[in-house]
């Protein structure tokens, strides 16, 4: 009976649990609130969130292992058969998916099915200060190597100031995958809290009369010196011309513009490709988004994630994220010092990717300030070329340190 | 001090390298612009106009058609003016 008792014992989880597990369990049970009632970013944080909890159900065998597990003599690695034998369907798929890089390329297919580069061919200058708002990136990754943190792991940390998901997974899983659950979380709870962050930082560093500036009237003051005639093609023609210059400067960023390039292509070539879009913006992105979630969540353990690295993830990720705000802000307040046709400052915030939220953000500030002050055109146009520059700081990180 | 360098490098070839694609892609854009304008020619706003042109016919006529109904041929349609 005892024995009976005793093999009943250890079929249940009960054996294997400890406070570690618990913290785990909390952290899941608090990112799946702010997904679920809170909304931030639900169609990530969710499976993330579950992916933690089933990686810390002991005796589950859901939680993904080290690379050293799977890694044999010679530097090859074990075949995905063997890796789903001995460690389960989560690791097949984390190391099938994930660690060969392949998810995040996909999900940028659909970004790009789902972008619009007419906001930002129509006002191209904007798109300077996409550029600027990336220093949030190195200034980071400067700051954690002073921390102890290796330079690899620091410039995954500090990608997070990219405010795009996929690229800082896509960095993260190159440089440090160690780091990936966190660093992951990190980004995609930041990128939910863009309504707050882009205020905080805004309200810092802006006076009222910048807040007033009307993007519109300086347009009718200083009009643009060609308009475009033919915006269809024009937008057919921009990523096939975008994409070969990429690929040429910085090839190492082309797995993830190249991706976001041909997704928006299929989508501006119109009814020829139509199905192409839809399936790149539908089921596969629908697709790659819960399995890139589910994965990375089981990437935090409790012996991953419990670590005073992910304290510093935490808050280094927030300051990565204020510095690229203020970055893009200060740029713009240098140009409007020796430019006659002035811009909005919140311009500049919306530097850093986190497509749409970003822009929708400013615009409401804008609107605070003045009700006609109508400037999120604008704003799509540095937010999308921030996109673009994240994904090269990404090129030029992994190039150099992979 | 080593990595620190190595960081603060990067953080130079970096920042040129984002600035240097955005402000090609500004000029390419530019360029791209001004070839289009001369070269294609604007199909999309000659086939819009068309467009509008025909579903306009149609809803003249089908007004003329439901007015000639309902008044039983009596009543003409001399002037439509969209509210």
């Amino acid at each position: 009976m005892q024995e009976i008792l005793s093999k009943l014992y250890d079929m249940t989880a009960l054996g294997g649990f400890s406070y570690q597990v618990a913290i785990m369990w909390l952290i899941a049970f608090i990112l799946l609130y702010l997904g679920i009632r809170k909304g931030y970013e639900p169609l990530l944080l969710v499976p993330i969130a579950f992916g933690v909890l089933l990686a810390n159900f002991p005796g589950g065998g859901m939680g993904i292992v080290p690379a050293e597990n799977i890694t044999l003599e010679g530097g090859r690695y074990k075949n995905l058969f063997e890796i789903a034998h001995e460690y389960g369907i989560m690791n097949y798929l984390y190391y099938g998916l994930i660690k060969t890089g392949f998810l995040p390329p996909i999900i940028f297919m659909g970004v790009g099915a789902l972008t619009d580069f007419g906001p930002m061919l129509r006002n191209l200058k904007l798109a300077i200060f996409g550029a600027a708002a990336q220093i949030g990136i190195f200034s980071v990754l400067l700051v954690a190597v002073l921390l102890g943190f290796t330079i690899k792991e620091a410039a995954s940390l500090g990608i997070i100031g990219g405010a795009d998901g996929p690229t800082a997974i896509y960095t993260t899983i190159k440089l440090a995958p160690h780091l990936l659950g966190p660093i992951a979380i990190a980004a995609y709870s930041y990128m939910a809290l863009v309504p707050v962050i882009i205020p905080l930082v805004a309200n810092l560093l802006m006076t009222k009369k910048e807040f007033k500036i009307n993007m519109r009237e300086m347009d009718k003051l200083y009009p643009p010196k060609h308009k475009i005639k033919n915006l269809k093609a024009l937008k057919i023609i921009f990523p096939i011309v975008l994409g070969v210059i990429t690929a040429i400067f910085v090839p190492s960023s082309v797995p993830l513009l190249g991706m976001l390039l041909f997704g928006n292509l299929v989508k501006e070539i119109g009814t020829a490709t139509f199905r192409l879009a839809d399936a790149a913006t539908g089921a596969i992105m629908n697709t790659a988004t819960i399995f890139l979630g589910l994965t990375v969540g089981a990437t935090m353990t409790s012996d991953v994630f419990l670590s005073p690295k992910t304290l510093g993830i935490v808050v280094g990720g927030f300051i990565a994220f204020a510095v690229s705000i203020a970055g893009g802000i200060i740029a713009v307040k240098i140009y409007n010092l020796f430019a006659k046709k002035k811009i909005n400052p919140l311009i500049g915030a919306t530097g850093l990717s986190a497509v749409p939220m970003a822009s929708r953000v400013a615009n409401e500030m804008a609107l605070k300030h003045d009700s006609g002050n109508h400037i999120l055109q604008y704003c799509m146009a540095s937010n999308i070329s921030g996109v673009i520059g994240s994904a090269v700081a990404a090129g030029v990180l992994i190039s150099f340190l992979s | 001090m080593q990595p620190f360098n190595e960081a603060l490098s990067l953080m130079v070839v970096g920042m040129i390298t984002v600035f240097f694609i955005l402000f090609s892609i500004v000029l390419i854009g530019d360029i791209l612009i001004r070839l289009c304008n001369k070269y294609l020619p604007e199909e999309v706003l000659e086939i819009k106009t068309k467009k509008s042109q025909s579903p306009s016919n149609n809803t003249h006529a089908a007004i003329k058609a439901a007015i000639t109904l309902a008044t039983k041929g009596k009543g003409t349609v001399t002037d439509i003016t969209k509210i």
